[in-house]
Order: C-alpha cells, then structure tokens, then sequence
C-alpha cells in the first residue's frame, strides 16, 4: 500500500471533517480521488499541515484533521510539542510514513533510517500516538475520530511510490474561501 | 506596563483575539498580561515559522490572530508569510520588538535591525513603526487594514519603547 492506496481507503472517513493536506503530491493525490471543499490543499508553505491544522481545532468545534508526511514533519519537528501540549480533542495528526520524500522524487528521509516519529511524538507529550501499517489506518482514524475526550497522533507506514497527477487547478483564494464558508 | 497594558488593549480593540508568542524580554510583560486573560486564547509557541501556520488556522477558524516575536523572528518566517499567509490572503498581525536598535546591549541583535524594515518593504507588508507611545494609538487602523486587506500586517515596537516599560 502505498499514499495513494492510503487515501483511497481513507477518503470515506474524511466527510464532515475539516481536512488540512499537506503540499505537492498529498493534496494532488487526495484531489485526484475527490475534490471536496472540506480540503484545505496547501500549495506552499511544506511543514505546515500540522500547524494549520492545530490552529483551525483550537479556534472552533467541527473534527480537524491534518495529512501530514513523514519528511513535513521532520521539517517542523517542533510542531509535536506544541500538539503534546496545547492540542484540543478535536484535534488528529494522520502522518503518512512513507520514508522518503515523494514529491521531490522519493529521496529517503531519516524515518527510513533511524528516527522514529511515534518515539518523538511520545517524548514530546502527545498522549494517543499510534503506529500502524497502512491497512489499519481507517480503523485507528475511526477510533480517534470517535474519542471525544483525547487528540491523535497516527503514524501510517506505507510504501513508497506515487501516481501521475497533475498540480491542482484551484486558486487559493477559491480553496480559502469554500473552506472557510463550512465554518460559522 | 503602561506601553504593554496599551498595545494590547488597543489589539483587542481591533479584534485581535488569537495570540501566540515566541518570547523577548521586551514582550515579558504583554506575555504576563495576556496569560491571565481568560476572554482570549495565547499560547507559546517554539518557533515562528510554526507560529504562522497555527495563526493561518486560526483565521481559517475565524480567529484574528497575532504573533508575538523578535525581529530575528521575521527571518525565521519569510517562506511561511508569502507562500501560505500572502498566497491564501489570510490576515495576520505581527507584534514584532525591534531589537538590536540604539539602546539595544547586545550587538548580536545590530545584524537583524538593519534589515528588519527592508525585509518588511520586500514582503510589501504594511508596517506601523512605533517609537512613542501616542504612536500606538494607530494599532486598530492597522489591523482594520489587515481586515479590510486581507493581508498580514507588522506593528513594529522600538527598543527604546519598550525597554523602560516595567
């Protein structure tokens, strides 16, 4: 299984919740499988899927979850603290681990080597951190979604590798503002 | 406290009801002031370019957030102001003490002063630069602007502004 695999099996569970997708093949794969302005797709700013997300859980009520890459993460790794400690129940970071930096062309990132994200999670304060293969990722995001009283943190190992797609054709004042307008 | 009572009374004024803080001993008492706030949200927050990404969500949440920072901080944050505030117009206030201006003891601080205004002009950000305290009486037309721009905005506070603030 693969990011896209992943999101295929996700993207039923994705309904009603606010979702922030991380920049470049994320965000293109998940609007390859169904645009929906409930996807806030992020066009720059890589690291920041987390942080949005966390922002947007604690300004308002409606489930937020952020689609996050091993190789985003590692580049604001700081962000885990800020979750640990100030992260709402609303609030699920979905990191999908796939070792390597897909959309520059698969380089390896150090997840692939010795670093473990659910260690850094953990030390950092984040209470729920689950690690699982890509299949049982439905599941735990089910389990989370369900859990009114704690914020996720789930690490999806799946394989390397991406699809054709091409670079989304919305502007970000159009992603901006039909996002917006599910929120009162 | 009288300029730090008075620049947060006056961001409130305008609606600012997020804020967020990478410390600086000039914005010491503005933090103290707003961890006791109960009608607002303030957290810490490690970094800057991370700051940016929790204020854009707060907007997206209908917040009007504010980021509290050094001047260094500007640097740390240049990819995440154009290439997610500028680029989706989501409106930020930056509270930013000018560091490293006269009075300022740490020569450490010189280096980021001297292109802190260049870094704001080639951001094109409107910047409210305040060395007296009737200066700060301004603080809501800019983050009307912020608003009514849908840009992010800078109020820029002089060391010597703020450094006899106790």
């Amino acid at each position: 299984m693969n990011r896209f695999d992943l999101l295929k099996t996700i993207q039923s569970q994705l309904k009603n919740k606010l979702v922030i997708c991380n920049i470049g093949l994320p965000s293109q794969e998940l609007y390859k499988i169904n645009d929906k302005p409930n996807y806030f797709y992020m066009l720059g700013s890589m690291g920041l899927s987390s942080s949005i997300g966390l922002g947007l859980a604690i300004s308002q009520k409606k489930n937020v979850i952020s689609i996050d890459g091993d190789g985003s993460v590692l580049m604001n790794m700081s962000t885990l603290s800020t979750i640990g400690n100030r992260a709402p129940n609303n609030f699920t970071l979905l990191i999908i681990d796939n070792g390597s930096y897909g959309s520059t062309g698969d380089q390896r990132t150090f997840t692939s080597e010795k670093t473990s994200l659910k260690e850094v999670a953990i030390a950092s304060g984040c209470k729920k951190v689950i690690e699982c293969s890509g299949k049982k990722t439905a599941s735990e995001l089910l389990k989370a979604f369900k859990d009114k009283k704690n914020s996720y943190v789930i690490i999806a190992k799946v394989k390397s590798g991406n699809i054709k797609v091409k670079p989304i054709p919305l502007n970000p004042i159009t992603i901006r503002d039909r996002f917006r307008k599910l929120i009162n | 406290m009288k300029i730090s009572k008075k620049i947060i009374k006056n961001l409130k004024m305008g609606g600012v009801n997020f804020y967020l803080s990478v410390p600086c001993k000039l914005l010491a008492n503005m933090i103290e002031i707003l961890e006791k706030d109960k009608s607002i949200y303030y957290s810490s927050v490690p970094r800057e370019e991370e700051g940016m990404g929790i204020c854009a969500g707060a907007y997206l949440g209908r917040k009007l957030p504010c980021i509290m920072m050094q001047n260094t901080g500007l640097g740390n944050s240049v990819n995440a102001i154009v290439s997610l505030l500028q680029l989706y117009n989501l409106p930020v206030i930056f509270l930013v003490s000018y560091r490293g201006m006269p009075g300022e003891q740490v020569s450490a601080q010189g280096g980021m002063a001297k292109i802190t205004k260049e870094i704001l002009d080639t951001l094109k950000i409107p910047t409210l630069h305040c060395s007296t305290e009737k200066d700060l009486d301004n603080i809501k037309t800019y983050t009307d602007h912020a608003k009514i721009m849908e840009s992010p905005v800078a109020i820029l506070c002089d060391f010597q502004l703020m450094k006899d603030d106790k």
